[in-house]
């Protein structure tokens, strides 16, 4: 089964996305904030990551980078408020797969996420 | 009898809800108070409501409550015009299969299928209802109930599952049909109060830039006073709020307001002053300065008819009285003067003092300042001149 890894500091968001996902055969895993997704993502060598940008400790940009600087190469894909234009740009240098602004439509959410991990 | 009784409980629940919309302006505090009760009351898993966002032309799953995991979190998804339950509800093509429907459910979409395939053959519907039916699994829906006001769809009313896993009952359907229609209502409402109250900003604005206009064209006539009408109305609101803030006055905020339109306007009776007596380069004689002197008593015949202006008037026709009553033109004294009028007073001497006028120089600010110090009690009223000593010991102005 393809390992989908999503980050969000809302445990509603991450419960919500966990089930929409499981349902579609992919083996889910959550992380509320960047220390523990940095974990998840060297253990369990997830074959995509979603990453919400805004989160309190550590934003996801900064998860992001920290993952790059350790030469991990992972599929990102970034889930941004509508407002993060640099953010992005920001994130993008750093090599994502492509964002998805919210409020999302639930279909694109998981085309993006079923294509690339069919892709593997 | 049991389901009598809960027939009677959605009943007043209704009632409540209705009363509680005509007071609350922000109709998402009545769809969250709605959708608490519902997923209370009927004992589902969860539900939801996407309400119409005009400034992004779509529908935004707003407000969300029920178990962790099927819950749609909120503000996290949109559905856009052609998503297939915005589509059914909004567009007038399909009208025909939600005929006598308050709600759409799932147990009944293959009904319906069926029935299109029978009456219709294939004409697209069948489509738009197959993918209905795979939104609504997909979201954990059991029904769906739109909220519209006349064509328009504002919102819809997203039902998950009976804790008990039995199908909505007809009543409870028409009670959801309710609160939809109540939802619109509201919603509706507060489009309307949004609008009235925009439109009475604008007016109100346009108000005070055409008092700002006339401010102008007062100083146009009077070479002598460039820019002394904005200085005086910006003392004038300093020394009231320096007033509050010392404890000697306590103001509402409307005041504020007449005060403004009163100092932008307290010269506006010098409109009807010949210039040659407005711009003379010596001292005035004795009946061209009664000709001055009467511009406080022009300025409130100019505004009299304005009732919406009483208070500002008050400032306008008063503000060369004294506090010992040797002023003009009406010779009032004390508190005989309204105290926007001694506030303007003060402030508009303060001013004069500081510009060049034909017969002497400008004074320094300190020097101002001594000098209404020193006059403070008969030409000023105690209360604003100390205000705006202060301001000036503590060089705020």
């Amino acid at each position: 089964m393809p390992k989908l890894l999503i980050v969000d500091d809302e445990i509603d968001i991450r419960e919500f996305a966990k089930n929409f996902f499981k349902k579609r055969n992919i083996d889910v895993f959550t992380a509320s904030g960047g220390q523990e997704a940095f974990e998840i993502i060297e253990s369990e060598k997830p074959d995509l990551v979603l990453l919400d940008v805004r989160m309190e400790e550590m934003t996801g940009v900064e998860l992001l980078k920290k993952v790059r600087d350790t030469g991990n190469n992972v599929k990102v894909a970034m889930v941004t408020g509508v407002e993060e234009e640099e953010t992005v740009q920001e994130a993008e240098n750093l090599g994502i797969i492509g964002y998805i602004h919210k409020p999302l439509v639930l279909e694109e959410l998981e085309k993006i996420v079923l294509k690339e991990l069919n892709n593997n | 009898m049991n389901h009598k009784t809960q027939q009677i409980d959605y009943k007043r629940e209704l009632e409540a809800a209705s009363k509680s919309m005509i007071m609350v302006h922000e109709p998402k505090l009545l769809i969250r108070m709605i959708i608490r009760m519902i997923v209370q009351k009927v004992q589902i898993n969860h539900a939801c409501m996407i309400l119409y966002v005009p400034a992004k032309d779509t529908y935004v799953l707003t407000i969300s409550k029920g178990e962790r995991g099927i819950k749609i979190p909120e503000g996290f998804a949109r559905f856009d015009k052609n998503h297939p339950i915005i589509k059914l509800f909004n567009e007038k093509q399909y009208a025909s299969l939600l005929l006598n429907k308050s709600a759409v459910l799932t147990q009944d979409l293959n009904k319906l299928i069926w029935q299109e395939s029978i009456l219709n053959g294939n004409n697209g519907n069948q489509k738009l209802l197959h993918d209905v039916g795979d939104q609504m699994r997909m979201l954990n829906v059991e029904a769906c109930v739109p909220a519209k006001y006349k064509d328009k769809l504002l919102a819809v009313l997203l039902l998950g599952q009976k804790r008990d896993s039995t199908h909505f009952e007809k009543h409870e359907l028409e009670f959801f049909a309710a609160l939809a229609s109540d939802v619109a209502m509201a919603i509706r409402n507060a489009q309307l109060f949004e609008g009235l109250k925009k439109e009475s900003e604008r007016n109100h604005d346009l108000f005070i830039r055409t008092v700002i206009v006339l401010g102008r064209a007062i100083e146009a006539k009077d070479k002598y006073t460039h820019g002394h009408t904005e200085r005086v109305t910006n003392y004038c609101i300093s020394i009231a709020r320096q007033m509050m803030d010392n404890g000697s006055a306590s103001f509402p905020d409307v005041f504020f307001e007449s005060i403004y339109i009163a100092a932008l306007l307290h010269d506006i009776g010098k409109i009807g002053i010949p210039e040659a007596v407005l711009n003379k380069a010596g001292k005035l004689n004795q009946t061209e300065m009664e000709i001055m002197q009467q511009h406080p008593m022009a300025g409130g015949e100019i505004l009299k008819s304005l009732s919406e202006l009483k208070e500002s008037l008050d400032g306008i026709k008063y503000h060369h009285e004294r506090y010992d009553g040797k002023g003009y033109p009406y010779k009032l004294k004390g508190d005989e003067i309204p105290m926007i009028a001694a506030i303007i007073s003060v402030a508009d001497a303060f001013d004069a003092m500081m510009t060049d006028r034909p017969y002497r120089k400008a004074l320094t600010k300190e020097e101002a300042v001594e000098e209404i110090k020193k006059n403070i009690g008969s030409q000023f009223h105690p209360l604003p001149a100390r205000a705006l000593v202060e301001l000036a010991e503590q060089r705020k102005i």
